[in-house]
């Protein structure tokens, strides 16, 4: 039976051994490569880097913009906010507003048109069951009875 | 924050190792281009940002999830079970093999190898590289990791989602059966 130190070192070397003989392999797997080269898959792996470069250059140049305006933005609140014009009409950085006093607009409208409908609905079953005849079946229902009693003076 | 160049130079020194590990485990060329051509434009969009120093372990993370999304995105069913039946693996340490003794062999034997004249070294060469592909799944995707891309233990544990002990077992398995496998074809690396 093994001492442990004889252990760690039977461990230590078959770990040592084994890294040599992996990178033994891996070294011939990379000479193989470049005894063999395959023009078709080099060149179509070149072309893969260069689109992806180009990805890169284009998510960083679009990460880069609403920096830009956002810092452009901060600029124009704070020259807003200590009084001075700074060279912006007043009437143009008000309009930035507009498109939000249009939705606000819109939703009370839609409110409106809503409640309004539902106020006609309820008003035209209302008509018809006050205009229409009533039916036979009433007289025979015991809440109408009660209600004639209840009606009478 | 990694520069174009930097970039460029990490994406030309993996992408050969990249397309061959993909290739050994997708068994199709042009699926594992479209896999690495995948890969770097994921990196490339996402991770460009991130220091020079992290793009191997993060490209080598994409790169495994991109084979694995290849796998689930094959319609036929038992063509996946039977690729990824190689990933479970099989315990093939062969019980009483002395691998002190193997690989001392090899080491011994590397010498008059290395006199070999070209034709006879590239066979030499497709021999381990078969070897290499005949390995199960996670074993040779351990082993290329660890002693090809020289990821550490607790790296290559990471790309493949497991932990640092299944990483040793897969390597120790793996390097077993090649080094079996080509003492038994008088090869060595």
């Amino acid at each position: 039976m093994r001492t442990n130190t004889q252990g760690f070192d039977t461990t230590s070397r078959t770990d040592r051994l084994m890294a040599r003989f992996g990178h033994r392999v891996a070294t011939a797997l990379a000479e193989l490569q470049t005894r063999q080269p395959r023009h078709d898959i080099d060149e179509r792996l070149r072309f893969a880097r260069e689109q992806a470069l180009e990805r890169a250059r284009e998510s960083r140049r679009l990460s880069a913009e609403p920096a830009m305006a956002l810092g452009a933005g901060g600029a124009a609140t704070l020259v807003a906010g200590s009084g001075e014009d700074g060279g912006t009409p007043w009437w143009l950085r008000l309009s930035s507003l507009l498109p939000l006093a249009v939705l606000l607009a819109g939703l009370v409208l839609i409110d409106h048109h809503y409640t309004r409908s539902q106020i006609e609905a309820a008003a035209e079953v209302d008509a018809a069951l006050l205009a229409d005849d009533l039916p036979p079946e009433a007289y025979s229902d015991p809440g109408f009875v009660e209600y004639l009693k209840s009606a009478r003076p | 924050m990694a520069t174009d160049k930097e970039l460029s130079d990490f994406l030309k020194s993996v992408e050969k190792r990249a397309f061959k590990r993909t290739a050994y485990t997708v068994r199709n060329d042009d699926a594992a281009l479209d896999i690495v051509q995948d890969s770097m434009i994921r990196l490339s969009e996402k991770y460009a940002d991130r220091p020079p120093a992290e793009l191997p372990l993060v490209f080598q993370r994409i790169l495994s999830n991109a084979t694995m999304d290849w796998f689930r995105r094959q319609k036929v069913r038992n063509a996946v079970l039977v690729n990824l039946s190689e990933f479970e693996g099989a315990d093939d340490d062969g019980g009483d093999f002395d691998l002190l003794e193997l690989l001392d062999l090899s080491d011994t034997r590397s010498a008059t190898e290395s006199a070999a004249d070209s034709v006879s070294r590239i066979q030499m060469l497709e021999l381990i590289d078969g070897e290499v592909a005949r390995l199960p799944g996670r074993q040779r995707e351990a082993f290329l990791l660890r002693y090809w891309e020289e990821l550490d233990v607790a790296e290559t544990a990471a790309v493949m989602g497991c932990s640092e002990g299944s990483v040793k077992t897969h390597c120790s398995r793996a390097v077993h059966a090649l080094a079996k496998a080509l003492r038994a074809k008088g090869v060595s690396p």
